[in-house]
């Protein structure tokens, strides 16, 4: 009797369960979808009247892809912005690495002083600091260049570097003192047995620091401030597209634009999202 | 209150060790000039000699030419911005005739802004070669004292070498330190000196010179006039960015929790499909869906004209929520607060989801069996077990994220800009809107207004709030440092 009753509520909350998810997935999902369907009509503007597109086709992404006009020159974006995330991503991932193995590994005077300047750093807004950045870059005729994007990506990264510690704090103490003992130094420590052990936490660092140039808009709106549409990152076109006089001309573009650089941003996204709960939880959670 | 005088205690001890530090070191700087022999004594002045006594070459000379480097820097280009600091700059860009080429040219103007940039540059670089010279002088005595016991004198090829081992630190913090100099602090340094300055659109430097002006900006944040609106919007927007950080962060934890739990049912099937469906709306790049969003709940968008369809927007009407024929979904204030808060649980929720369902999974199952086999019911496990624990790891998380929140620039600026017009006079008149954060306030002062001074001080505000709060969270909230926990 009971038995029956207990088995009956199970079904019962089972389903409460399943139909919240579902609503729950539809919710989040509809903006997403009305982005992909979109994307693939044939229409060039706005269409609020109705959900799926009035005509399908893909010339959305022929023309974002190969004809470029002097609003959209989404493969050289593209290009730009690819440049200016790989050398983003090499600067960063070894300063951040760096850093975080001289604060976790190693004992020297003045490392907590500095962890806490590192700390007090970020409380400040950051384009606050942008403002002369600017000013740097363009006294020394920077700005409107890759070099000055991979400068402002990647130049003050190390700050970045808690996450990464996090994780070498959890590799124990006792294997890098063998090492000592045996005579290694420690750079042969750091390169030898501490990086081929934190493989989870280098995918990470690669992949964040890759997908910031993706990503940003904002630090890259300051700097590439010449108004040509060649000099631009992916972020900034897409931005600029929907601009009031432009959205009736470009919003399927965009929605077509959107998606190409979606999909890969995407994919490395999700493989970095284990490691990203790792980090946050200090490493009390082993995915 | 045994608690507090430990807290008073711990908070006094720094600043003093702090100075006694430095005491110390202008101590050992004073035995070592002191005490040194000539060498030692010579290294005041020229910095390598302390070095070659010691038969180490290599690094005498490449501390001497450091040194040469830094005292040519300084008399060629360093002085002349720093004696400009004080004013600012006092010769202002003019067209002028030159009889030699016979046309009109511009005359030898001063650039506050190069001058202020430079001057402090200059200056930052000044203070640290004293503070070098005074360690290198330090360190030749105890270089002399080595040697006078007898001890072993490294080599260059040791020096390098323990750049390898015992001082591996200095190189590997070299590159990164220097980038945070140059692209985080000296910017910073600039910055909060505009604060002081009039640095707006009518003094734009090259055209126009600015000056210090004390703590007159601080002032006018404050007042409010006919003219000067700035107090009204710095109070208007500080409590809209006060009740956004706390509702942000608020409905995305309370949300991913119920999204996780949900998800980890006991009974929910393909577990790992529905985590994805939601971490899909997370990985494409937030400008993108944000952009989008806003076309999607636009006045005339897609959401509206199916609320019209069904009726929706005229029942609101007639009730009295609304008095257009669409839902101002972003473009009333009240509407829009609404909607940015909606909208944002839209793109946290699944942030939190993943992490929650990290630490909901790892919490210690004999834990919960115990309390269960005590006949503790799901909700007082929930209570007393799941949400303690999920505090203790996420705490930390949760205060960046406060701190992140009240600098959460890109929802509100990709969802307002040039789509949201306010319609209260004094807000604008301060270039502010109902939906600002302050620091989407300082952005449109300085990209609209050129109002750089105004900014600047805005910054420094926001900077005031949020190292109050943190410091209040790290310690009243989080105790302990966790560093060496899981060795």
């Amino acid at each position: 009797m009971t038995k029956t009753k207990s088995t009956n509520r199970h079904i019962k909350e089972t389903v409460a369960v399943h139909t919240i998810l579902t609503i729950l997935a539809v919710i989040w999902l509809i903006p997403i979808a009305w982005l992909v369907v979109t994307a693939f009509s044939a229409y060039d503007g706005m269409d609020t009247s109705r959900f799926f597109p009035k005509v399908w086709s893909l010339k959305q992404f022929g023309r974002v892809l190969f004809r470029s006009d002097n609003v959209v020159q989404f493969p050289r974006w593209f290009l730009n912005t690819l440049i200016i995330a790989i050398f983003t991503m090499l600067i960063s991932t070894m300063f951040v690495l760096m850093t975080a193995y001289a604060m976790s590994c190693m004992r020297f005077k003045g490392r907590k002083v500095l962890m806490n300047i590192g700390v007090m750093l970020q409380l400040f807004p950051g384009f606050l600091s942008m403002i002369a950045i600017y000013f740097i870059l363009k006294s020394v005729n920077l700005t409107n260049s890759h070099l000055g994007m991979i400068l402002v990506y990647s130049g003050s990264s190390a700050l970045g570097y808690l996450i990464a510690k996090g994780f070498f704090d959890t590799i124990p103490d006792s294997l890098r003192e063998a090492a000592y003992l045996e005579g290694a130094s420690e750079a042969r420590v750091f390169f030898q047995i501490v990086l081929p052990l934190s493989k989870p936490i280098i995918v990470y660092t690669v992949i964040s620091s890759f997908l910031a140039p993706w990503t940003d808009f904002i630090f890259a709106k300051i700097i590439l401030n010449s108004g040509l549409s060649k000099d631009w990152t992916v972020a900034i076109g897409l931005y600029n597209m929907l601009e009031r006089s432009l959205l009736p001309e470009y919003f399927t573009r965009f929605c077509a634009g959107g998606i190409l650089v979606g999909i890969p941003i995407g994919i490395l996204f999700i493989i970095m999202q284990k490691f990203y709960v790792e980090g946050i939880t200090g490493g009390a959670v082993k995915g | 209150m045994a608690d507090m005088t430990q807290i008073a205690e711990k908070k006094a001890n720094p600043v003093g060790l702090f100075f006694k530090a430095i005491g110390n070191y202008f101590k050992k700087f004073g035995t070592a000039v002191a005490n040194g022999d000539a060498s030692v004594k010579l290294s005041l002045i020229v910095c390598g000699a302390g070095y070659w006594r010691r038969k180490q070459i290599i690094r005498g000379i490449l501390v001497t030419f450091l040194e040469i480097g830094v005292i040519a820097y300084t008399a060629l280009i360093g002085v002349g911005y720093i004696s400009k600091l004080p004013s600012l700059g006092t010769v202002q860009q003019e067209v002028v005739y030159n009889p030699d080429t016979m046309k009109n040219e511009l005359n030898d103007y001063d650039n506050s802004l190069l001058i202020l940039l430079f001057g402090s540059i200059s200056l930052v670089m000044i203070i640290v070669a004293l503070i070098a010279w005074m360690s290198n002088e330090i360190t030749v005595y105890n270089l002399q004292k080595d040697a006078e016991a007898g001890k072993h004198i490294n080599t260059f090829r040791d020096d390098l070498h323990d750049l390898l081992n015992k001082k591996f630190h200095i190189t590997l913090l070299f590159f990164p330190i220097l980038g945070i100099i140059v692209f985080n602090i000296f910017p910073l340094i600039v910055m909060i000196a505009v604060a002081f300055t009039n640095y707006d659109r009518k003094h734009m430097p090259p055209a126009f010179l600015f000056h210090w002006v004390g703590l007159k900006n601080f002032k006018s944040l404050f007042s409010n006039s006919l003219t000067m609106t700035f107090g009204y919007s710095f109070g208007k927007i500080l409590a809209w960015t006060l009740l956004w950080a706390v509702l942000a962060t608020a409905t995305t934890y309370i949300g991913g929790i119920i999204l996780s739990l949900l998800i980890n049912f006991k009974y929910t099937r393909f577990k790992k499909m529905w985590r994805t469906l939601f971490v899909i709306t997370i990985a494409i790049p937030q400008f993108v869906t944000l952009l989008m969003m806003r076309n999607f709940y636009a006045d005339t968008g897609i959401v509206n004209t199916f609320l019209q369809k069904i009726g929706f927007v005229g029942f609101l009407k007639n009730i009295g929520l609304i008095s257009t024929n669409y839902i101002p979904f972003l473009t009333s204030p009240g509407w829009a607060k609404f909607s940015i808060v909606m909208i944002n649980i839209w793109v946290g929720v699944p942030y939190l989801m993943l992490i929650t369902t990290g630490v909901l999974l790892n919490i210690p199952a004999d834990l919960k069996e115990s309390a269960m086999i005590d006949g503790a019911n799901k909700f007082q496990i929930f209570q007393h077990i799941t949400m303690p624990y999920m505090l203790f790891i996420t705490g930390p998380y949760l205060v960046t994220q406060f701190t992140g929140n009240i600098n959460n620039f890109n929802v509100i600026y990709l969802l307002t800009n040039n789509f949201y017009t306010t319609t209260d006079q004094k807000l604008a008149a301060s270039s502010g809107q109902e939906v600002d954060l302050l620091v989407t306030w300082l952005f449109r002062l300085t990209s609209d207004k050129y109002n750089y001074k105004m900014a600047s001080v805005i910054g420094i505000c926001v900077f005031v709030i949020c190292t109050v709060f943190t410091l209040l969270a790290f310690n009243f909230l989080i105790k302990g440092d966790r560093e060496e926990t899981f060795r």
